[in-house]
C-alpha cells in the first residue's frame, strides 16, 4: 500500500510507537477517522500538551508535569529513604510490589562506557548533592542486574560512602534478563525486603 | 556476502544495545571469525533463554546464521565461568572493549586477539595491579593489527640506552633528546613488558596513550573519559 498525504503520515507516526508495526498503525488510523473523531482530538491534545508539560522532578528526576512529582511532594513518605532506579517504569514497579514508603531518584539509563554516559549523564551531579546535603539516611541501588546495573550501583554505593550514607542493594540476582520491569510482583518484593547493605 | 552459519564459537559480547521493543544489538569477539555485529531477536522478554548469556566479560558459545552484514544469534549458552570484575577492574574492561571494537576490522579473524583479550581479563580479576596488564594488552593488540612498535631502537636505529632522555613519536618510536619526557628505561620496559615500578608505569601509560591517539585518528575513546569522570565521583 502506498502511503500519502496525511493518512499516509499519521500511519507511518503511530509506527514510531513501541511494538506498532504497520497493521496495527493502520487499523489505529482508521479507527481514530472513521469511528472516534472527538477520541482523536482529544489524543492529539492530551500529546501536545503532556510533550510540551511533562519533564523531569526537580527531586527524584521522574517525569511529572509539576516541579515536584506526587510522591515527592507526599510528606507522609519518608525523604531519607531513597531508591534509585534505572527508569519511571520502575518507580511503577517498585510502588505496586514493596511496601517502600521512602522517595526515588531516576537515573534514565545506566553508566555505559562505551556510550560515552558517565556519571553525569545519570544524573549522579544532583543525588550527590542531596548525599551532601545530609537529609539522606539510606539509599536503596535497584538498578538492573546487568554489568552496566551493577556497575552503577557500585559507583552510588561508593559515593553513599563518602558521605557516611547507608547503601542496600536489593537482592535480585540474575534472573532472565537482569532487568526490573521483568521480575513479578512477588519476587520484586521479596528482594527488596531482603536487601543487604553494600 | 554469502551466507555464514556458525556454530557454537567461542565468543565474548563487547557490547550491547537495546533494539525495538524486545530485541538486542551486539558486538561480539569470536575465536575464529574475529569482532562483528549480530541481532538477537526477541530476546528482553522474560522468557527467553538466550537473553540472561549476553552480558559482556562472559565466556560464551554461540552459533550464528544469516546473509547480510549484520548476522542473527540463534543460540547462545555459557562456555567457561566469568572472570569477576569489580570496581577498576570491570572500568578497565569496559575500556579493552573499547580498545577491542576500534582496533578490529569487521569479520577480520583474529585468534591470537581472542586469546589476549581472554588473558587480559582473567588477569584483571586476579590482581590489583591493573595498569601492566593494560599495558601490556595495547601493546599486543596494537602489534597484532599491524601496529607494532619497537621500543628497544630509536628512531635513528640506535639502541636505547636506559639513562638517556627520550621523546615520543609514533611513527618513528623513541627520538633522543635532553628535553625528553621519557626514560630510556620506560621505552625498555615497554619492550620487555616488565614496569618495576610506578615512574615507569606512569610514563608508560602516556606513551601507550599517544600512540593509540595517534591510531585513533582523532576518534575519541569514550571509555577513557567517562572513566576518568567515574572515578572523580568514586573517590573523594
Ligand atoms: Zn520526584
Amino acid at each position: 500500500m502506498i502511503r500519502q498525504g496525511l493518512l499516509g503520515q499519521l500511519i507511518s507516526d503511530l509506527c514510531a510507537l513501541p511494538g506498532v508495526g504497520p497493521k496495527s498503525a493502520q487499523r489505529m488510523a482508521f479507527y481514530l477517522l472513521q469511528r472516534d473523531r472527538g477520541g482523536a482530538i482529544r489524543l492529539a491534545e492530551t500529546l501536545l500538551s503532556a510533550s510540551k508539560k511533562i519533564a523531569y522532578c526537580e527531586q527524584c528526576r521522574t517525569l511529572t508535569e509539576d516541579k515536584l512529582c506526587r510522591l515527592c511532594a507526599d510528606k507522609s513518605r519518608d525523604s531519607s529513604m531513597v531508591c534509585v532506579v534505572e527508569s519511571p517504569a520502575d518507580v511503577w514497579a517498585v510502588e505496586q510490589a514493596a511496601t517502600f514508603k521512602g522517595v526515588y531518584f531516576v537515573l534514565h539509563g545506566h553508566l555505559s562506557p562505551l556510550d560515552g554516559i558517565g556519571p553525569e549523564e545519570i544524573g549522579l551531579n544532583l543525588l550527590e548533592n542531596r548525599l551532601a546535603a545530609g537529609d539522606v539516611g539510606e539509599i536503596i541501588l535497584a538498578t538492573n542486574s546487568t554489568v552496566e546495573g551493577e556497575a552503577t550501583a557500585h559507583l552510588i554505593a561508593e559515593m553513599a560512602k563518602k558521605y557516611q550514607v547507608k547503601a542496600t542493594r536489593i537482592a535480585h540476582g540474575v534472573p532472565m534478563g537482569g532487568e526490573l520491569e521483568y521480575i513479578d510482583s512477588g519476587t520484586l518484593s521479596h528482594a527488596f525486603n531482603g536487601r543487604r547493605q553494600v | 556476502m554469502i551466507e555464514t552459519v556458525v556454530s557454537l564459537q567461542p565468543a565474548f559480547i563487547l557490547h550491547h544495545r537495546n533494539f525495538r521493543e524486545s530485541s538486542l544489538i551486539a558486538e561480539i569477539l569470536t575465536r575464529d571469525f574475529g569482532r562483528f555485529t549480530v541481532i538477537a531477536k526477541g530476546v528482553r522478554t522474560p522468557k527467553s533463554k538466550l537473553g540472561p548469556f549476553i552480558r559482556p566479560f562472559v565466556p560464551v558459545l554461540l552459533s550464528i546464521a544469516g546473509k547480510s552484514e549484520l548476522k542473527t544469534l540463534t543460540h547462545i549458552e555459557p562456555w567457561q565461568s566469568a572472570p569477576k570484575l569489580h570496581d577498576l577492574a570491570l572500568y578497565s574492561g569496559f575500556y579493552i572493549n573499547e580498545l577491542v571494537t576500534y582496533f578490529l576490522h569487521p569479520f577480520d579473524p583474529h585468534p591470537e586477539v581472542f586469546l589476549l583479550y581472554q588473558n587480559a581479563l582473567s588477569e584483571l580479576s586476579n590482581t590489583l595491579e591493573l595498569e601492566p596488564v593494560l599495558r601490556v594488552f595495547e601493546l599486543n593488540l596494537l602489534t597484532q593489527v599491524g601496529y607494532g612498535l619497537q621500543f628497544d631502537v630509536d628512531n635513528l636505529q640506535h639502541p636505547v640506552s636506559p639513562g638517556k632522555k627520550y621523546c615520543f613519536n609514533a611513527e618513528s618510536g623513541p627520538v633522543e633528546s635532553e628535553q625528553g619526557d621519557f626514560a630510556g628505561s620506560t621505552f625498555l620496559a615497554l619492550e620487555a613488558r616488565s614496569f618495576p615500578d610506578r615512574t615507569t608505569l606512569t610514563e608508560a601509560k602516556k606513551i601507550m596513550r599517544s600512540a593509540i591517539n595517534f591510531h585513533l585518528n582523532g576518534k575519541p575513546l569514550k571509555s577513557r573519559e567517562v572513566i576518568s569522570k567515574i572515578l572523580k565521583h568514586s573517590h573523594s
